[in-house]
């Protein structure tokens, strides 16, 4: 290892040392610099990644790519954003401390990992580093029984994942005798390999919610803070996806045909009618979730390079809308709040910008045009249209005509419902900035999403 | 003539007219004279397109167009900000242009909370119209379809009536549904396409004449149908419509009727025949009956509806009928009437929805019941309301007599027995209207409301449009010379 090597690895280092840095300052001058210091790390990490030079050569099982410096640029945003958004929050629930901006800045540091895999060993640990962290954030706010339920279900769940995904590895080695990202590359006839793939994927699945390993979404969602989820629906579920794509751009989609169709189709079709059932909005999104990876799947398992340049394109817009939507309502509802989207009655006119974002980030969601969540929808359908998956896209597209009726009813209950006593909170700039820009992001890539398409099609060429 | 900026402009000066008006809710007034700025202005640029109509279809570009606007937009995926004007689509722009200072109009005193917002949303809306309009790009196109919902939506669901919640929710959803699979269908068009020839695009002119295997042709005209006949609307996919008209403000009925059924008709003028004329001329039969159907059925419904909006909801279902039978003709004399009625339709069903708006507001009820001997009390209203019943009645001098004349002269030599069967369709809304206004102006008062009679700028603006409808009744030549060339390329045969 050289300097140079330490070098490229410097956005991982920043983040890592970040979070040290945090609980540092924690002991010097406890107060909420946490969130400052955490919040320049994660742009500085991500300044970083998108400043330096690509070196190709891999060391310690790390590789500095095109793919990995779009992903990390990726990840330092929305953990920044994350962290801006959890000011008030915290504030709000009276979370002082540090142990907070110092577990979320690690939990980017897992993601950052995980996209600069290039060992099968490094990806694990990325992908349980980044778990790890959220097992403690879901059960971060002591003083609400529904964080504890939410961070123990995810423990339960994540721990029987993280075995499967251990033991798909194991049998991944023992099938091929090697670590490296390419060993994940099915010659004909190896069986353990094949038994290896799957455990891997259903690992991977209960990462990116793919139904029928998604039950832990909808409780997470519900009982983990909001700020939490924000980060979970969004830097979590890109971390997932692109460990998908490292994986699935070595070995090729062929032999996996089937299982991902199935569970594209599933979590299509069960995430949008369970959803449509939802009163509670978190609930609501953590279905929405399930269902919208379900889209991103449909155009992965096309293993062209449209369909992995759609992902990654949907991923940017994914990201965006989920901080709109979980900003957005995280910043709408009060202390005494129990979620419901009744109780974002009338708000459209007491809190306008907050829940104009709210709105945005629906109508993103939903696909519809100006929005960006429409160019985003287009690029998946298209791949998946032309690598000759109809079915699924006809179906999808049925689902996501579906879905419109949970999305719109947020906006409805916003704009339509007379305002009920309940007021939304005040925030800060801190709540406001981040917002302001997710929603300038969604409108300006609806309009002109031909820069960051550009982007895509580069890394995955 | 690539007069290039001026149709972005048509498109853009509502749009960002609509984003300066939306902080102004608390400044009512000043919200209410700059988006009538806006729409003048809108006016005054379609008039100065106006200048620019080649006579005698002289200095045309290719395929008919006399402004044309080409820029990539999305070249990964070949997508190009096209927009262009002919005949047909200058006549549903003018429509717009002319439409929407009606609807800024009927909204100027019944619109008292969130002004600005309120006509923010109609001018996005006109804006989003206008693209349709002039879209000569399918994805173009299916952006301005899908984004025209939401200013639609809220505007229903925020100062609309009655059970306006469910309706919006019903509108949005019901058009939304019937549009996802033509985004499908569009994306297969474009593969088809890029298969045969190697060049992605999305443009229509380009993408006429690609051919299809027969099966996938049918299932894509399909999508296209099926997203065209929700908007359009026809029998059985217009329920959303009455549910719609009913419970939204006076502005949104006007634009709903005014506009957003003719770009489901436009949509089936401009995109489905032309690219997949095998499967259209293989369902032809079965559109044929569809559009009757529509005739016979909306007419009907409207006859025994007791609410005034609703009444005149259903008669649009008739009248779109009329439309839709004329393009399923797809003769050249019915295709010409087709496109003169959407234009008929929009300015008469457009009065009306202000006249019955104007009628609710100082009654407090739409409830035909409740009227009566209104001529003794307000005669402008009361002629004005009668001459655009007539008007849409289909009494001849008047504009849609002509469109119908049309539509069912063309259709006669294409299909023989349905022709015959509309023609009862001409009967109908005879009936009911004339049935309406008797009950409404003549016979004695059955309740003892005040009711004033228009104001000097609600007589302006009707009256203007009576002259429109007059003039379109008597003198429909220069219109009708306008569709000559657009209606010859898309049929193959002079009308």
């Amino acid at each position: 290892m050289t300097v140079a090597d330490l070098w490229s690895a410097m956005p991982l280092v920043i983040l890592a040392t970040g979070a040290m840095i945090i609980l540092l300052l924690g002991a010097v001058v406890p107060g909420r610099h946490g969130i400052a210091v955490g919040a320049v790390a994660a742009l500085g990490s991500a300044g970083w990644a998108l400043l330096s030079p690509p070196a190709q050569a891999a060391t310690l099982g790390l590789v500095v790519s095109p793919f990995s410096r779009f992903f990390t640029l990726l990840f330092g945003v929305v953990t920044a954003s994350t962290l801006l958004l959890s000011r008030d929050w915290l504030a709000r629930r009276r979370m002082e401390g540090e142990e907070y901006p110092a577990t979320l800045l690690f939990a980017g540091f897992g993601m950052a990992v995980v996209a600069a895999a290039d060992n099968l060993l490094i990806l694990f640990l990325g992908l349980e580093a980044l778990t790890f962290a959220f097992y403690l954030l879901a059960a971060m706010d002591r003083d609400d029984p529904n964080s504890a339920e939410a961070g123990l279900k995810y423990l339960l769940m994540g721990g029987a994942a993280a075995a499967f995904t251990a033991f798909g590895l194991a049998l991944i080695y023992a099938g091929t005798g090697a670590l490296e990202l390419s060993a994940v590359a099915v010659t004909g006839g190896n069986g353990v390999l094949l038994a290896g793939w799957g455990l891997l994927l259903a690992g991977l699945a209960f990462k990116v919610s793919l139904v029928p390993f998604h039950l832990w979404t909808p409780d997470v969602y519900q009982g983990a803070p909001t700020p939490v989820v924000a980060l979970l629906a969004t830097g979590s579920k890109a971390a997932g996806v692109a460990a998908l794509l490292l994986l699935l751009g070595k070995s090729g989609t062929t032999f996996l045909h089937t299982p991902l169709w199935l569970l594209a189709l599933l979590s299509m079709v069960v995430g949008n009618l369970a959803a449509l059932c939802q009163r509670n909005v978190k609930r609501m999104l953590g279905y929405s979730a399930i269902a919208q990876m379900g889209y991103v799947v449909m155009a992965l398992l096309t293993g062209s390079g449209d369909g992995f340049a759609a992902a990654l394109f949907y991923l940017v817009l994914y990201c965006a809308m989920n901080l709109a939507a979980f900003g957005g309502v995280g910043s709408l509802v009060g202390e005494e709040s129990t979620g419901l989207i009744d109780e974002l009655s009338g708000l459209g006119y007491r809190a306008p910008w907050r829940s104009a974002v709210l709105a945005l980030g629906m109508l993103a969601l939903a696909g519809i045009p100006p929005t960006a969540g429409f160019a985003g929808k287009f690029s998946l359908f298209r791949a998946a249209l032309a690598g000759g998956e109809v079915t699924l896209a006809v179906i999808g597209m049925l689902t996501a005509a579906l879905s419109l009726f949970y999305y719109l009813r947020v906006v409805a209950t916003l704009y339509f419902r007379p305002a009920q006593g309940a007021t939304a909170p005040v925030v800060t700039p801190a709540t406001m900035i981040p917002l302001a820009i997710v929603s300038l992001l969604l409108l300006l890539l609806g309009v002109w999403p031909e820069g960051v398409l550009q982007i895509t099609q580069t890394i995955t060429r | 003539m690539t007069d290039s900026c001026i149709l972005s402009l048509l498109i853009l000066l509502p749009l960002l007219g609509g984003l300066l008006l939306l902080p102004l809710n608390g400044r009512p007034a000043l919200a209410r004279w700059l988006a009538l700025t806006i729409v003048a202005l809108e006016f005054g640029l379609m008039l100065l397109v106006t200048l620019k109509t080649p006579a005698q279809g002289v200095g045309l570009l290719p395929g008919g167009y006399f402004l044309l606007e080409d820029r990539p937009w999305i070249p990964h995926f070949g997508i190009r900000y096209l927009v262009g004007m002919d005949g047909i689509s200058y006549l549903m722009a003018l429509l717009t242009a002319f439409i929407t200072p009606l609807a800024v109009f009927t909204s100027w005193r019944s619109i008292k909370e969130r002004v600005g917002f309120h006509f923010s949303l109609i001018l996005f809306l006109e804006g989003a119209i206008m693209g349709i309009f002039l879209s000569l790009d399918l994805i173009l196109f299916y952006f301005f379809w899908e984004a025209m919902l939401i200013p639609m939506f809220l505007l229903i669901g925020i100062w609309g009536h009655g059970n306006r919640i469910h309706s919006a929710l019903k509108f949005f959803i019901f058009t939304f549904s019937g549009s996802v699979l033509m985004l499908l269908g569009i994306i297969g068009v474009h593969l088809v396409h890029l298969a045969q020839s190697g060049k992605a695009t999305f443009a229509i002119p380009e993408l006429i004449g690609t051919t299809f295997p027969p099966a996938l042709e049918g299932w894509l005209f399909a999508a296209f149908l099926l997203a065209f006949s929700v908007k359009a609307p026809l029998v059985p996919f217009h329920t959303w419509l009455p549910d719609a008209h009913t419970d939204a403000p006076t502005a949104g009925s006007v634009d709903l009727a005014g506009l957003l059924l003719k770009t489901g008709a436009y949509g089936f003028i401009r995109i489905a025949w032309p690219l997949f004329p095998g499967a259209a001329a293989a369902l032809t039969p079965l559109l044929l009956v569809v559009a009757v159907v529509g005739i016979i059925y909306g007419s009907w419904i409207a006859y025994a509806q007791t609410d005034l909006k609703r009444l005149v909801a259903y008669s649009s279902i008739g009248h779109m009928g009329f439309v839709m039978l004329g393009i399923a003709a797809w003769t050249p004399v019915s295709l010409t009437g087709s496109v003169l009625q959407m234009v008929n339709h929009g300015i008469t069903t457009g009065a009306l929805f202000a006249l019955v708006g104007m009628l609710g507001e100082r009654a407090g009820t739409r409830e035909i019941a409740a009227f009566g001997g209104l001529w003794q009390r307000a005669p402008l209203l009361s002629g004005l309301f009668l001459f655009f019943a007539m008007a849409s009645a289909g009494v001849p001098g008047l504009n849609n007599f002509v469109g119908e004349f049309l539509i069912l002269a063309g259709s006669f030599r294409a299909a023989h027995l349905m022709t015959v069967i509309a023609f009862i369709g001409v009967i109908l809304p005879l009936i009911y209207t004339v049935r309406l206004s008797q009950r409404l102006l003549f016979v004695t008062p059955r309740s003892d409301f005040s009711m004033g009679d228009l104001s000097h700028r609600e007589t302006v603006i009707l009256g203007s449009l009576a002259l429109v409808d007059l003039y379109l009744g008597v003198h429909p030549i220069q219109f009708l010379e306008l569709l000559k060339g657009p209606v010859e390329l898309l049929t193959g045969g002079a009308p």
